[in-house]
């Protein structure tokens, strides 16, 4: 391979180019006369951040950070000629991410079975069929340690015995794929990028609990993954991975879809069973669990799409190389949907008990230019968050429970300083009180008061017996609600009531947004002495409620403006203030 | 092909794999076509086509770098495989002419994350 | 059985108990407010408050709906559990209007006694009460979904006890509420006024018609003559509003009640029920041994079955028995009959029933049949529970009354009328008579003990001289698809017929389970109702409705024979298919 130099000399957004590093680097290799042999090229990201210049050397593979101009002659002399490291420049940095669910995603073409089987695929359903009996297949799972990734983190291999155990002629596999979490993609990219792997899980899965039938129920706002889904089920027919007399075993299934209106509540698994039965998406209560009386009265087992994606690797690894990946309680990998205020947004997959730190700086950049990161939020609308003194935290099924929040299906959302801890609440219980059943009265009206007290606070109108009623209503959710949405739709309010609660007074004592988020608490003004009247803030204004000119200055009526805050983004002088 | 039994797989995995070949994957996933990945893709080919290039052009899923869709990831024999993140017209075109026909990569486009 | 302790205390219960009910056994009261004691109604965990703990868990449990396991130990009661009751209850009354002293429920609510039992005093909640407009499309049952607690029963009892789907709950999350279902009026809906939904409520969400007023307006008019009827179940239920024990029988009271609240003339549709035997057992004789007309035979005393067949069932019509139902048949008999007999102008004659259920109320307008005495033959429709409280408008010390007897001729009845009030009753009635109509022999033994009981379809069959009479009583309308599948099944192959009399009731119980009967039905209740109807039975010296003489007098001074023209004229109806609602 021809000799390749990589530099980073900017960040992200390309502002802040400081020094022309690329230039430098360029006369050293012109002195050298390598202009024609090395390839210099200026990347856009390198995936290193905070550490200054990076330079990557190829194929030698050298990585060296907050490199200086008059380290350059050096790296040309000592790498990119002589082929050998300068050690003590050399960043080492372990790859923080590791790919077992998103092994095959963005590598094979997603609607050829053909490139899925060159990646090893339908290896683990053979074996299954050839080499283990039901029992031993989730023996197999339940010796990986593999816990369901919808949210509560149930022990995958133990749900499949119980479904293999409990007594009934017909049983049946379900995957979950009514992902809801706002900003939570994961089974998405997933069920889009590599179908079959889904599939694949899901008839061993069926073999493991003697089913022969399943049911992917996929909410309807995901036309791709459904007819991504279908597309793979129709190949896997075609081939007799599907069907009667599977990969010539005497093991029969079949699979259909069945998609969600798109209620959120119907991601819960008693919910989910009354929908692809045809009824009100009603949660019902447990016990009987579905494994023992689910879909049609019958056995039913139901699995999350990232969990079933999970299975061929573990069965073709064995349980026990996934077992020693994780932490003691969580084992295997986790992807996350980073989301928010953050520089690289985007999917991670990264090892059971990496921390949160290394997720959002490590991988994801940190926050966007200009801005610090506050906290995270993870689990959805069932989570909580989690403030950035604590990011040394382990995303595992045991920390992130101690933290006030939960796992979840896997949505990061990154907030930074311009982020209102009870603007966040307001917006996560606002999402559960919509998607509420209505079912059971905790959460039908409880979930109503409580958003009808964070209103008044963030409207500036809050009392601290309001703050105290929050409380109150969120204990008495949490106990008495029937399902895990009701149950858990207080966290965000009480997580951020307990890392922020000087956040809520003063809301309610000084009438005062710190975050200056609260709209009906702030009043944007343009300052007079700093302004330079350049008519940005006039362009920039939505509702026209800046008037002047050029020559007169500007000046916002306070009757009109929305507190949308793009006149204050626009300002370059700064002239705009925000209280 | 029809159906299959445990014996035919192994002979498929290996039919598949194979021979090094130049390639491009553009990111097809719900991220990368809300971006404006069927443009990238269309330019792609109509570019190869173009310049008679050596190369497989591929939809595939969602590596995960959703920020910098649309994604392409090129490998050409003898250069290392880059992914080129928020790719539009001009740079599929620059992609095909400078990188693919070229041997010269992109400059500015690159997002070399190592992903795994 | 399964061994567990409840407060401290040692429980054994059969395996499934709930805790709910496992603590009954140990009177420890466990306040729920969705969770009907009715074992036809399935728990539907809404309403949060039955929570309880295992010793030492932190989760908690609903006792409704979460069975008992060997070797728990159930905490009931602990500060925190009640304070969350608490909380739970306070929201219920955020969402709730307070029109306590204007409501149907007032005193006797599930939800108004909850809040009284936890002392709230204060409102801490603000309120957030919808404005659902009440719907009183059906003139029987009233929908006042600003009451609702969305505790769904009503839900549960339409669709999965009645088979009806007229109700559901619409939309979701705060908006959630109940109504018929595609948001249409009641009386579009395909609602048949079973009214099990009202006798379920827990709060004054659905709730009957008020008619009293109607009633004391005919009774304060001195140009009005009202006579009034009382049903079979009504004698056996109305006790329970006035401390009597369950399944007391207090018909005489009733009609002491009746007569000082200004009645001209105390009928029983008993003696009707006599009448309704006379024409309906003819009819099966006349179908069975005379190979006159189709087989089986259905009975069609009760109004919402009859509306459920013209909605689902019309290809059953031919098998319906034209024989109106008792009550109907009391009324037209008043009207001519009586009025004749007594010179009295019939249109000032106000037939006023009391009966246990809300669709009566709907059936007296149900066709121009219901007015074959040329004026609308029953006026007024009461349910039990308001008789209950006009009895308590008038002032009457219920219980200390002296026991009086009701007027001839049209208040005489044999044992086999009074039993029409229990599932089987009809079947049991009318056996009794065709058997004497077939062989013109007296029955050795009347008890036909294998219609009773509460068993969903009873299947039997007696003898009636060396021919098979094949027999179903069904009770609670989903019971009735399996015997008409068994019917059609039989017509489609050709085969022998599976029945050929069929006794259909909509309420599960039959009557004394009817919607219009006092709150709290349970089977522990209904069979105590019954028993109340089948020892009026055996106390009665008639134990036929052909022997009994005043009905023999009717059909020798008025009607000739059963079947005869002026019977069919008068005590005869047709019945018309609705087709729209096809499932």
């Amino acid at each position: 391979m021809a000799k390749t130099v990589f530099v980073k000399d900017t960040a992200i957004t390309g502002k802040d180019r400081t020094r022309d590093f690329y230039g430098f680097f360029l006369g050293g290799l012109r002195e050298k006369g390598l202009e024609n042999d090395v390839q210099l090229v200026r990347v856009a990201d390198i995936g290193v951040y905070g550490q200054g210049m990076v330079v990557r050397v190829l194929p030698e593979d050298f990585l060296y950070v907050n490199v200086q101009d008059s380290d350059i002659p050096a790296v040309i002399t000592e790498s990119v000629i002589g082929g050998k490291p300068i050690k003590d420049k050399l960043f080492t940095q372990a790859s923080k991410q590791a790919r077992i669910v998103l092994r095959n995603c963005g590598v094979i073409d997603p609607e050829s079975i053909e490139d899925y089987i060159a990646r090893d695929g339908y290896q683990a359903l053979a074996k299954v069929l050839g080499e283990y009996t039901p029992e031993k297949t989730a023996q197999e799972i339940k010796a990986s340690g593999l816990r369901g990734r919808g949210g509560a983190g149930f022990p995958t291999g133990m749900k499949w015995e119980i479904t293999r155990k409990a007594p009934g002629d017909q049983k049946y596999m379900i995957c979950n794929g009514d992902e809801g979490d706002p900003g939570a993609y994961m089974d998405r990219s997933v069920l889009e990028g590599d179908p079959h792997s889904v599939v694949e899980g899901m008839i061993i899965g069926g073999y493991a609990i003697g089913a022969s039938k399943g049911y992917f129920y996929i909410r309807a706002e995901y036309p791709l993954a459904i007819a991504r889904i279908e597309k793979a089920i129709e190949q896997c027919r075609k081939h007799g991975i599907l069907g009667e007399g599977i990969l010539g075993s005497s093991f029969n299934f079949d699979l259909e879809i069945r998609l969600g209106a798109g209620a959120f509540v119907c991601g819960e698994e008693t919910a989910l069973i009354a929908s692809i039965e045809g009824k009100r998406g009603y949660p019902s209560p447990r016990p009987p669990f579905p494994s023992i009386k689910g879909l049609w009265g019958k056995p039913t087992c139901i699995n999350n799409v990232e969990t079933l994606a999970n299975i061929p690797v573990i069965i073709l690894k064995g349980g026990s190389w996934f077992a020693g990946i994780g932490t003691e309680g969580s084992k295997g990998t986790k992807v996350f949907a980073v989301t928010g205020k953050v520089k690289n947004s985007g999917l991670v997959e990264v090892p059971m008990g990496t921390t949160i730190e290394d997720i959002v700086y490590g991988i994801c950049g940190g926050a966007l230019s200009g801005k610090s990161v506050k906290a995270i939020q993870t689990g959805g609308p069932s989570g909580g968050v989690i403030p950035k003194e604590y990011f040394q935290t382990k995303v595992d099924y045991e920390s992130l429970q101690k933290m006030g929040s939960i796992m979840g299906s896997g949505g990061m959302i990154v907030m930074d300083e311009d982020d209102c801890m009870a603007d966040i609440a307001k917006f996560y219980l606002g999402f559960c009180v919509d998607e509420s059943c209505g079912k059971c009265a905790p959460c039908r009206i409880g979930g109503t008061q409580m958003l009808r007290l964070l209103k008044k606070v963030t409207d500036g109108e809050g009392t601290r017996k309001d703050l105290d009623q929050l409380e109150q209503i969120s204990f008495a959710m949490q106990k008495a609600s029937l399902c895990g949405l009701g149950q858990t739709a207080p966290n965000p309010v009480l997580s951020t009531l307990h890392y922020y609660r000087s956040e809520y007074e003063a809301h309610v004592d000084k009438k005062k947004c710190p975050a200056c988020k609260c709209e009906k608490l702030i009043r944007f003004l343009i300052m007079s002495e700093k302004c330079v009247k350049c008519g940005m803030c006039f362009k920039a204004c939505p509702v026209g409620a800046i008037s002047g000119n050029r020559e007169s200055g500007y000046l916002i009526d306070q009757t009109k403006c929305v507190r949308c805050g793009q006149c204050f983004e626009v300002c370059k002088p700064r002239a705009i203030s925000r209280s | 092909m029809a159906k299959i039994t445990r014996k035919d797989l192994e002979a498929l995995k290996q039919k598949h794999t194979g021979e090094d070949r130049n390639w491009i994957r553009v990111g097809f996933s719900t991220c990368g076509i809300a971006a404006g990945a069927q443009e990238v893709y269309d330019t792609l080919v109509e570019e190869s086509r173009k310049h008679n290039a050596d190369v497989e052009i591929k939809k595939c899923g969602c590596v995960g770098m959703c920020s910098a869709e649309p994604l392409v990831e090129v490998h050409v024999k003898n250069m290392p495989t880059v992914f080129y993140g928020k790719v539009d017209k001009e740079v599929a075109t620059k992609i095909m002419e400078k990188h693919v026909c070229g041997k010269m990569l992109v400059n500015d486009r690159i997002y070399d994350m190592r992903l795994s | 059985m399964v061994k567990a302790v409840i407060n401290g205390l040692k429980v054994e219960v059969p395996e499934k108990t709930t805790i709910l009910d496992a603590a009954r056994k140990a009177q420890i009261k466990i306040p729920t407010l969705c969770k009907h004691p009715d074992s036809y109604l399935h728990a539907s965990a809404a309403c949060g408050i039955c929570l309880v703990r295992v010793k030492g868990s932190k989760k908690m449990l609903r006792a409704c709906c979460t069975p008992l396991e060997e070797g728990m130990d159930i905490i009931t009661h602990d500060p925190e559990i009640v304070a969350i009751r608490r909380t739970v209850v306070e929201l219920f009354l955020s969402n709730h209007p307070n029109e306590c002293l204007t409501c149907g429920r007032n005193n006797n609510c599930e939800l108004q006694s909850l809040v009284a039992d936890f002392g709230i005093r204060e409102e801490f909640y603000e309120k957030i009460v919808k404005d659902i407009p009440k719907d009183d499309s059906t003139g029987n049952i009233v929908l006042e979904p600003r009451k609702c607690i969305n505790c769904a029963r009503c839900v549960d009892v339409c669709q999965n006890v009645q088979d009806v789907w007229a109700l559901t709950f619409l939309h979701r999350g705060f908006n959630t509420r109940m109504a018929p279902a595609g948001d249409i009026s009641l009386a579009d809906s395909p609602c048949v006024r079973c009214g099990q939904c009202a006798a379920h409520c827990p709060t004054g969400a659905i709730f009957e018609k008020d008619d009293t007023v109607l009633a004391w307006k005919a009774l304060r008019d001195p140009e009005q003559y009202c006579v009034v009827q009382i049903a079979p179940a009504v004698r056996v239920a109305l006790g329970e509003a006035f401390g009597f024990p369950l399944g007391a029988n207090v018909t005489k009271k009733i009609y002491t009640a009746l007569r000082r609240m200004g009645f001209k003339a105390i009928f029983d549709t008993n003696f009707s029920a006599d009448v309704t035997i006379m024409e309906e057992a003819s009819e099966f004789v006349e179908r069975f041994a005379h190979k006159k007309g189709p087989l089986p035979l259905i009975t069609t005393c009760c109004p919402s079955w009859v509306d459920f067949m013209e909605k689902f069932h019309h290809d059953m019509i031919p098998h319906f028995s034209s024989a109106k139902s008792p009550h109907e048949m009391m009324g037209v008999l008043v009207k001519t009959y009586y009025a004749e007999k007594n010179k009295l102008d019939p249109a000032k004659l106000k037939v006023i029933s009391v009966m246990p259920c809300t669709a009566k109320k709907f059936e007296i307008s149900r066709s121009h049949d219901m007015s074959a005495s040329g004026f609308q033959d029953v006026d007024v429709v009461l349910t039990t529970r308001e008789l209950a409280r006009m009895i308590k408008q008038a002032g009457i010390d219920f219980s200390n009354l002296p026991e009086e007897d009701s007027d001839h001729i049209l208040g005489d009845y044999s044992g086999a009328g009074t039993i029409f009030g229990a599932t089987g009753g009809v079947m049991e009635a009318a056996l009794r008579t065709a058997y004497s109509f077939v062989t013109g022999k007296k029955l050795p033994k009347v008890e036909f003990e294998n219609v009773r009981g509460l068993k969903g379809v009873k299947e039997t069959s007696i003898k009636i001289e060396g021919a098979e009479v094949k027999i179903a009583v069904a009770h609670g309308l989903a019971n009735v698809e399996y015997v008409l599948d068994q019917v059609r099944k039989a017509q489609k192959e050709g085969k022998p017929l599976p029945y050929h009399f069929i006794e259909v009731m909509a309420c599960p119980g039959g009557c004394v389970g009817g919607g219009g009967q006092p709150y709290g039905v349970t089977d522990e209740l209904r069979t105590a109702r019954a028993k109340g109807l089948y020892s009026d039975d055996e106390a009665q010296t008639v134990r036929c409705s052909h022997e009994n003489p005043y009905v023999q007098q009717l059909y020798k001074e008025f009607l000739g024979k059963p079947l005869s023209e002026k019977a069919h004229h008068l005590l005869h109806t047709k019945y018309q298919p609705l087709p729209i609602y096809r499932r």
